[in-house]
C-alpha cells in the first residue's frame, strides 16, 4: 500500500506535518483548525493554477501568464457585472471563458508556430495584463481602489461555509481530484506525459501532440480564469494587479512538488501538498509576526532548495524513471 | 562535399542574423517615422538624444543578459539585483561616502550575485530560470531587510550630475554606454573567447567537445550579466535621484522581451548585443512614442506585448519559410547534379 505512493510525495507530507507541528509549538493558534482551513483562501488562486500549470510542465512547457490572467479575468468580472450590467454569474463564465481564451492563443502560437513557449507567455503576460488596465482605463474605473459593490451571492463563492468549512477547501479538493483524474486515469494524462519525455516518439506513435500542447495551455488559461474569479469574490473588489505576485509561489508548488521543470514527470497531488506547504509557511511565519515583505526570503529560498535537493541526483532520478516507467506499465508515472 | 555544404550552411547562418539584425533597426526607423508624422516633435533631436538617454537603464542591462542568453541559460534576477546593489550602494553615498567605493561596491555585488547564481546553475544544476527566480525574491527582501523598508533619497549632487554631464552638447554617459556596446559586440564576434559564448549555446555537448570550459563560461556570462545590473542600479539612482523599495521591479521581463525583440534567441546561440540594444531602444521608445501620440499611458503594457508576440511569431515563420525555401533549393541542386552524373 506505502509503496504505491509515490516516495516524493511521502517526504512532501512529512514536510507538511513538522511544518504544522513547528509552527503550532511556536503559537498554539496555528493548531486551530479552523485557522488552517479558513488559510486556503489565502493560497487557492496559487494552487489551482498550479494543478494545471503542472500539465504544461510535463509537456516540456511553461505558462509564466497565469497571473495576468488573473488579473484581466479580474476585470472582466468586475467591469461585465458591475459597469455593463450584465448578470454576475454570466459574468463569471464569460470571464473564465476569455482566461481560457487567452490559454488558447498561448497554446496555438508554442505549438503550431512552435516559438519558445517561455517567449510567448512572457508577451502574454504582457499584454494580458495590459488588457486588463486598458479596460480599466476605458471604462473609467479607479485603477487603484478597483471595482466593488458585488452582490453578496458572489462574494459567498469564496467566503461562503459549507459545515463550517470555508468554500475555498472543497473548490480546492473538487479541482484537484478532477486534475488527477485527468493526468494520471484517462488516456489523455499518458499522451501529455508521453509528449513530456519524448515529443517525437509521441509523434510516431500516432498522438497529435500539438493538440496535446494547446490543450494543457488552454486549461492552464481556464483554471486562472477560475482563481482570478474566486480571488474577486474573495476579496470582494476587481483590480487589474491582482496575480500580480504570483508567478514565484505558482513555479514553486509546481517545482517543489516534485515536477521535473524539463518535462516528462511530475504529478499533481505533489503540487497540491506544495502548495499547502507554501501556504501554511506563509501562515506560520505570519504568526510569528515576522512581516509580509520578508516572506519572500524563505519561499525564495525553498525554491532553490528543493530544486538543488531534487535536481543533484540527476543522474541516478534518471535511470530510476527508466526503472519504474518499465516496471509498473499502466500505473502511476509520478514516481 | 561536406565541407563546402557546412560553410554553404554557416554563411546562409550568418546573413540570417544579419537580416534580423536589420529588421530590427527597419522597425526602429519605422516607428520613429509614423510617430514623426503624426507629431513631427516626436523627431526633434532633442527627444531623439533624450530616447538614447531613457533607454542606456535598459541597454546595460540587455547587454549582460544577452551573455547568459546566449549560452542558452535566462537570468531574471537582474531587476532584484539593480535595486539591491542601488540600494546599498546608494545608502553608502548619503551617508557620505565616496563615489569611487559605493561604484566598486555596487559591482561588487553584482558580481558576487551573478557568481552564486552561475554556481548554483553549473554545479548544482538547478534549471536557471528557477535559480534565478528564486534569487529575484531573495534580492529584493534582502534589500527590503537593508533598507528597512524606506526610500534611499537625498543622493549627493556629484553623484546625480554623473549622468547628467555632457561632452560637446552629447550625454557622456550615452557615449561611454555606446561605446562599450561595440566594444563588447566585436568582442564576442571576432575574439575566440567571445564565440565560446553562443558557442556553449549552440551545441553545449559540441562545445565541452573540443575543449570549452562550458561551466566556467557560464558562471562568467551570470557574473557578467549581475555586473551589468548592478551597473544598471548606479545609472538609474543617478538618472532618478532616489530608490525605491520596488526599484526595478518588473524590469527583468521588459530586458528579456528587448533582448527578443533585437534577435536573440532564448534556446541560446544566436544574437548579438548591438540587436539587443536596439530592442531596447524599441522598448524604452514605445512609452515615450504613446505620448507623443497622446495616447493614454494605461495602453503601455498591452502594446509591448503584443508587439513582442507579433514581431517574434513573424519572425520566427520568415526564418522557418527561407529554411525551407533553402532545403528545396539544395535538394534540387542535388537531383540536378546526380542527373547530369549519370
Amino acid at each position: 500500500m506505502l509503496r504505491k505512493i509515490p516516495k516524493w510525495n511521502l517526504v512532501l507530507f512529512l514536510i507538511l506535518v513538522t511544518e504544522i507541528i513547528i509552527f503550532g509549538l511556536l503559537n498554539p493558534r496555528f493548531w486551530n483548525i479552523h485557522v488552517l482551513l479558513n488559510s486556503f483562501n489565502d493560497f487557492i488562486g496559487i494552487a489551482i493554477i498550479a494543478f494545471f500549470v503542472t500539465f504544461v510542465i510535463i509537456t516540456g512547457g511553461i505558462d509564466i501568464s497565469g497571473g495576468a490572467i488573473i488579473g484581466l479575468t479580474s476585470v472582466i468580472v468586475g467591469i461585465l457585472s458591475q459597469v455593463a450590467g450584465v448578470n454576475i454569474w454570466a459574468a463569471v463564465l464569460l470571464a473564465v471563458a476569455a482566461g481560457g481564451l487567452c490559454g488558447l492563443l498561448n497554446g496555438v502560437l508554442i505549438a503550431y508556430a512552435r516559438v519558445q513557449a517561455m517567449v510567448i507567455t512572457l508577451g502574454g503576460m504582457l499584454l494580458y495584463s495590459g488588457v486588463a488596465l486598458v479596460l480599466v482605463g476605458l471604462s473609467g474605473a479607479s485603477t487603484y481602489e478597483g471595482i466593488s459593490g458585488f452582490s453578496q451571492g458572489f462574494i459567498n463563492l469564496a467566503n461562503g461555509k459549507l459545515f463550517g468549512i470555508p468554500h475555498s477547501v472543497f473548490i480546492f479538493l473538487v479541482l484537484l481530484v478532477f486534475a488527477y483524474l485527468l493526468l494520471h486515469r484517462t488516456r489523455y494524462g499518458r499522451y501529455i506525459y508521453l509528449t513530456g519525455i519524448n515529443q517525437n516518439s509521441a509523434e510516431y506513435s500516432g498522438i497529435d501532440t500539438r493538440k496535446i500542447i494547446t490543450s494543457t495551455y488552454v486549461l492552464s488559461g481556464l483554471s486562472a480564469g477560475v482563481a482570478g474569479v474566486i480571488l474577486t469574490s474573495y476579496l470582494g473588489s476587481a483590480r487589474a494587479d491582482f496575480g500580480a505576485e504570483y508567478l514565484m509561489p505558482i513555479l514553486t508548488a509546481v517545482v517543489l512538488g516534485g515536477t521535473l521543470i524539463t518535462g516528462g514527470k511530475g504529478g499533481v497531488v505533489g503540487t497540491a501538498l506544495a502548495s499547502i506547504i507554501i501556504g501554511f509557511l506563509k501562515l506560520g511565519l505570519q504568526m510569528g509576526g515576522i512581516q509580509t515583505q520578508y516572506i519572500g526570503l524563505a519561499t525564495g529560498l525553498l525554491l532553490i532548495i528543493s530544486v538543488a535537493f531534487l535536481g543533484v541526483p540527476d543522474f541516478k532520478s534518471n535511470i530510476k524513471r527508466l526503472v519504474t516507467i518499465k516496471k509498473d506499465r499502466g500505473g502511476k508515472l509520478n514516481a | 562535399m561536406a565541407p563546402i555544404k557546412e560553410v554553404k550552411s554557416m554563411s546562409s547562418l550568418i546573413s540570417m542574423t544579419k537580416h534580423r539584425e536589420i529588421r530590427t533597426i527597419l522597425f526602429l526607423v519605422l516607428l520613429f517615422l509614423i510617430v514623426g508624422i503624426v507629431n513631427p516633435d516626436f523627431l526633434a533631436i532633442s527627444n531623439i538624444e533624450n530616447a538614447v538617454k531613457n533607454s542606456l537603464l535598459y541597454i546595460v542591462l540587455a547587454v549582460g543578459i544577452t551573455f547568459v542568453l546566449l549560452t542558452g541559460e535566462i537570468d531574471i534576477s537582474v531587476g532584484g539585483i539593480l535595486g539591491l546593489s542601488a540600494a546599498v550602494s546608494g545608502m553608502f553615498l548619503r551617508d557620505g561616502g565616496s563615489v569611487f567605493l559605493a561604484i566598486l561596491m555596487a559591482i561588487v555585488i553584482g558580481g558576487v550575485i551573478g557568481l552564486i547564481n552561475g554556481l548554483g546553475v553549473t554545479k548544482l544544476r538547478i534549471s536557471s530560470f528557477i535559480m534565478t527566480l528564486g534569487m529575484l525574491e531573495i534580492t529584493r527582501v534582502v534589500q527590503v531587510i537593508y533598507t528597512n523598508g524606506k526610500w534611499v533619497e537625498n543622493l549627493p549632487k556629484t553623484f546625480k550630475q554623473l549622468s547628467q554631464s555632457s561632452i560637446l552638447g552629447v550625454n557622456t554617459l550615452g557615449i561611454i554606454v555606446i561605446a562599450a556596446v561595440i566594444l563588447i559586440h566585436f568582442f564576442l564576434v571576432n575574439s575566440r573567447r567571445g564565440r565560446y559564448f553562443a558557442a556553449i549555446g549552440d551545441n553545449q555537448d559540441g562545445a565541452v567537445l573540443i575543449g570549452i570550459p562550458v561551466k566556467r563560461y557560464k558562471i562568467l556570462a551570470f557574473v557578467i550579466s549581475g555586473i551589468c545590473a548592478a551597473v544598471a542600479g548606479l545609472i538609474f539612482a543617478s538618472q532618478i535621484g532616489f530608490i525605491s523599495t520596488t526599484a526595478g521591479a518588473g524590469i527583468e521581463m521588459t530586458v528579456i522581451a528587448a533582448a527578443v525583440l533585437g534577435g536573440v534567441s532564448l534556446s541560446g546561440g544566436i544574437g548579438s548585443v548591438i540587436g539587443a540594444s536596439i530592442g531596447a531602444i524599441i522598448m524604452s521608445s514605445i512609452n515615450s512614442a504613446l505620448v507623443f501620440l497622446k495616447v493614454p499611458a494605461f495602453w503601455n503594457s498591452a502594446i509591448s506585448g503584443l508587439l513582442l508576440i507579433i514581431i517574434v511569431v513573424a519572425d520566427v515563420l520568415i526564418v522557418r519559410r527561407a529554411n525551407k525555401k533553402a532545403n528545396k533549393e539544395r535538394l534540387n541542386a542535388r537531383i540536378l547534379n546526380y542527373q547530369e552524373g549519370a
